[in-house]
């Protein structure tokens, strides 16, 4: 699909704005070169040329083409490294697209107060490279941790394997400066937690790019533990690794990770990265403890315990930062390992309480079973946030829908169980359908007026998020047609 | 008020007479020499929904009620009709050890709450001020913590989701029963912290954590508070982890009987682990020229400053007392304490805790002349803006009130929060008045 969808002299025109801001390098407007931006790592769903990408150096910038967007009513969104899930930053209404991996400075790392402030566009990994120095690290790590922005991860509430034990992105967060969707600066929290008035910067974490573009963070750091300790746990099913789960953390254990890993992602990422999963294994439990060193020996011997009372092959601790490096290569190569066994999959990110993953895990197994399609499973298990993967063959006909209509099996069957419908991938394109399932209208007319509240307009990252696309007279900014711009 | 007499008239055929409240007994909710026409005591959430529509028809000025122990923070309610106490709505209605979630009423008060999740050795890390009073709701809104935030972190941490009544009576929920979400806004942490003027919570659900099997506190006594901080700022840097890292100066340590001013540190966990690191919690102190004591009374120092300065600021004696929160980047707590002793007049005795983790700190103000205390309370306020924080006023008498902004200068979006008030409660029938920016 394409999102040209404004009059070429209003565009014309909006090009000259733009450079006129960011200066002629930080405009792309060639229809060649705005592919690279028609959608994030959703790429199944829906892709949209935006009309043209400006990529500011600074708030100032931002604010000033947010600004000219609203005057001109095309709409804007935010994208950082594109690495999103669910086609939160897919410019779904054509527009404006600020790309912000021009500003990817660290600004300052505050070792006394644990703290560092970097621009929306510096790499999650980079900030933990450039603390480790001082003993301290940035805990979310979205698997895309070597790519994503911070500021992606703060639009999106990015989680990670970590986030078991430390939380997730909001958790980690004291502070953004953000241009709000009518083009003002504000300075939300800060280095001082607290402060009064309403928690602005809490319900902008997680917003999808929909509340205003975030383009400086202050996160919270924290120190390095004193000792590590992974244990690769084997299993004959997925069920014996799924009560383990809920063994370890029914014991008040809270290790800082727990992945699970089911038979066909074992196959798969031995067949891509020889991560020395057993391959006639069941499912595998990738745990991992730290903290002080007495602690973790004396937790270690807990989970050991649970894994024997659910009849495990195997327990297996890496002895070197080599072994443990490598056991973690395998559950984050376990999405990419997936080209190994299906063409396309479908990703999703449903949470349920962790008591009851055994039940919708044999469920899911269940729902593949009966619509014939492949479910591979990867999950945050201790956090209850399981990861299905559903494969999906094109050549074959009727395949699609049937995954399709699979995913919205288990997404309901995750409610039904008392769950979520995204753990840390966030809402988006994609499943907006599922919104409703979890929320009455009642709740979702509270999401919209906070909306309206932030972005009158609905200009900033419309169509996003809430199931009709109608909202905020969606209608004029659509994609297609010169009705797209209200005002030249 | 033809409309409000009929009201009220309605809502106690709803409640029954013993449930709403008229006459003398309307003492208990008054607000800055302000009484109510009525107090309600709802049954369940029902009762409360029909009490704001009703509300909402006729326009009264409501002030949601739990165990009233943060009522004097922000200024009084420039109107008042009812109060809607949540007393009534006090359960826990489901605890889920094996997920460690748990979801309870507002009006449960913390004691209780603690007593229900301790029968499966979990508790709710939020030690907050006079437990036996407070109640979870109050507690929510106005966002209070105590010192196990040090590890535990604050009810923005710990609350999954919440129930809301709004201000027509439309009963909504915000997040969700599991330990992550992310599925539309985060509309949860708008109403932590919000004091009640953007919906009335009735019910959370929240993390819980195992009790620990052991807790073990030590009183690092130092010289000054900059060695106090020199060695809390290495603690907290270090691989340690503490549940409690207190800074107190000598009046506040004397409200917490121990001597002088120093750190409060605690460390749970098996007993192995609290052994393993007491040692480099020792190490550490004596390269900062500080002897470590064990605290024998661990329960009663927990309480003592979980309840600083609400039940004892230091010092005794009549006069104008006033009690303050503030905000502080974390490495300059002991600076900020120092500044604001000495910025205060000569006739004002201070003192100040801080938990030292996230640079918040409390404490109090008392002399005779209310000019005084509130010239201190300014000064203080000063102080810490310059540095980035904040300061609030928790309690003060009204002459005290009359020359200090309770919440201080308005914070960045408040423009954001004022449309935020509006379209939540159009009418402003919420606690009007009460909070940050006229809110």
């Amino acid at each position: 699909m394409n999102g040209n969808g404004l009059a070429p002299e209003i565009r014309r025109r909006l090009i000259q704005a733009c450079q006129r801001i960011v200066g002629p390098e930080g405009v792309v407007s060639a229809p060649d070169e705005l592919r690279v931006y028609e959608c994030d790592a959703l790429t199944y769903y829906h892709r949209s040329m935006p009309d043209l990408v400006v990529l500011p150096i600074s708030t100032p910038q931002v604010s000033e083409v947010v600004r000219l967007c609203q005057d001109v009513g095309v709409p804007f969104l935010p994208r950082g490294a594109g690495t999103g899930l669910s086609g939160g930053a897919t410019p779904h209404a054509g527009g404006v697209m600020i790309v912000l991996t021009r500003m990817t400075r660290i600004l300052g790392v505050d070792v006394p107060n644990r703290m560092a402030t970097v621009e929306a566009g510096c790499v999650n990994l980079w900030l933990t490279n450039a603390v480790k120095h001082a003993g301290l690290f940035y805990a979310p790590d979205p698997a895309s941790q070597q790519a994503c922005t911070i500021g992606g991860n703060v639009a999106e509430n990015a989680g990670g394997p970590h986030c078991l034990k430390y939380g997730v992105t909001t958790n980690h967060v004291l502070g953004a400066t953000v241009v709000l969707p009518g083009g003002e600066v504000a300075r939300l929290g800060g280095m001082v937690a607290d402060g009064p008035g309403y928690d602005l910067l809490g319900v902008f974490v997680g917003s999808e790019g929909t509340l205003g573009i975030c383009t400086e963070v202050t996160v919270r750091l924290m120190p390095q533990p004193e000792a590590v300790k992974t244990i690769l746990a084997v299993f004959r099913t997925i069920e014996d690794a799924s009560h383990t789960v809920s063994g370890i953390i029914g014991r008040g254990i809270i290790p800082v990770a727990m992945e699970l890993m089911d038979r066909e992602t074992i196959q798969a990422v031995e067949a891509n990265v020889k991560a020395g999963y057993p391959l006639d294994a069941g499912a595998v439990l990738l745990i991992e403890l730290d903290g002080p060193r007495a602690e973790i020996e004396a937790e270690a011997v807990g989970v050991e315990a649970v894994c024997r009372d659910q009849a495990c092959l195997e327990v297996r601790v890496a002895r070197t930062e080599e072994e443990r490096a490598l056991l973690w290569k395998g559950r984050k190569e376990a999405a990419g390992s997936f080209g190994r066994i299906a063409h396309h999959y479908h990703l999703q990110d449903a949470v349920v309480p962790r008591t009851k993953l055994p039940q919708v895990l044999r469920e899911i197994a269940e729902i593949g079973a009966r619509y014939g399609i492949k479910i591979a499973n990867v999950a945050h298990a201790g956090d209850g946030n399981v990861h299905p993967m559903i494969c999906v063959d094109r050549d074959v006909p009727g395949c699609e829908e049937r995954a399709m209509a699979a995913g919205s099996e288990i997404m309901r069957r995750c409610i039904e169980a008392g769950g979520s419908v995204t753990g840390e991938h966030g809402i988006g394109l994609e499943k907006r359908d599922y919104l409703g399932l979890m929320y009455t209208p009642a709740d979702l007319a509270v999401m919209r007026r906070v909306r309206a509240v932030f972005d009158p307009a609905g200009l900033c990252n419309p169509g996003k998020i809430f199931p009709d696309t109608a909202e905020h007279a969606g209608a004029s900014h659509s994609p297609r047609g010169p009705s797209a711009v209200s005002k030249p | 008020m033809i409309g409000a007499t009929s009201a009220l008239g309605d809502l106690r055929a709803m409640v029954g007479a013993e449930f709403l409240v008229t006459g003398e007994a309307l003492e208990a909710y008054r607000l800055g020499g302000r009484k109510p026409q009525a107090a309600i005591v709802p049954a369940d959430d029902v009762e409360v929904s029909k009490t704001l529509t009703r509300a909402w028809e006729e326009g009264l000025a409501v002030v949601p009620w739990g165990g009233g122990t943060h009522q004097s923070v922000g200024p009084p309610p420039s109107r008042y009709d009812l109060a809607l106490d949540l007393g009534r709505l006090n359960r826990l209605l489901v605890h889920e050890p094996a997920d460690m979630t748990a979801t309870a009423q507002a009006g449960i008060r913390m004691v209780e709450l603690q007593r229900q999740l301790a029968q499966h050795r979990q508790f709710l890390p939020l030690d907050v001020p006079l437990p036996e009073r407070a109640m979870l709701g109050g507690v929510l809104s106005a966002r209070s913590s105590g010192p196990l935030r040090c590890r535990y972190g604050t009810a923005r941490d710990l609350v999954l989701g919440l129930r809301v009544a709004h201000a027509d009576g439309t009963l909504t929920k915000s997040g969700a029963k599991v330990v992550k979400n992310a599925t539309g806004y985060d509309v949860t942490k708008l109403y932590l912290g919000s004091h009640g003027t953007l919906g009335v919570i009735l019910e959370a659900t929240l993390r819980v954590y195992p009790r620990p099997d052991v807790e073990q506190g030590w009183w690092l006594a130092a010289h000054d508070l900059g060695t106090a901080q020199t060695l809390a700022d290495r603690i907290l840097g270090s691989s340690l982890v503490p549940n409690r890292a207190e800074m107190v100066d000598e009046d506040a340590g004397r409200a917490c009987r121990m001597p002088g001013p120093g750190l409060v540190v605690s460390i749970s966990g098996l007993p192995e682990t609290v052994q393993g690191q007491r040692a480099t919690l020792e190490r550490m102190a004596a390269e900062s020229g500080v002897m470590p004591a064990e605290i024998r009374d661990a329960e009663g120092t927990w309480r003592a400053l979980s309840d600083f300065p609400w039940v004892n600021v230091g010092w005794n004696g009549g006069g104008m007392r006033a009690l303050w929160r503030g905000g502080a980047p974390p490495a300059d707590c002991a600076k900020a304490m120092l500044a604001i002793r000495q910025a205060a007049p000569r006739s004002v005795g201070v003192s100040a805790a801080a938990s030292v983790a996230h640079g918040i700190l409390r404490g109090g103000f008392l002399a005779e002349a209310p000019e005084a205390v509130a010239h201190g309370l300014r000064a203080a306020r000063e102080v810490l803006v310059a540095i980035g924080g904040f300061l609030t006023v928790l309690d003060a008498p009204a002459p005290v009130r009359a020359q200090v902004d309770e919440w201080g200068p308005a914070p960045d979006g408040v423009g954001v929060m004022q449309r935020l008030k509006t379209a939540f409660d159009p009418k402003g029938i919420l606690n009007p008045g009460r909070f940050v920016g006229g809110i």
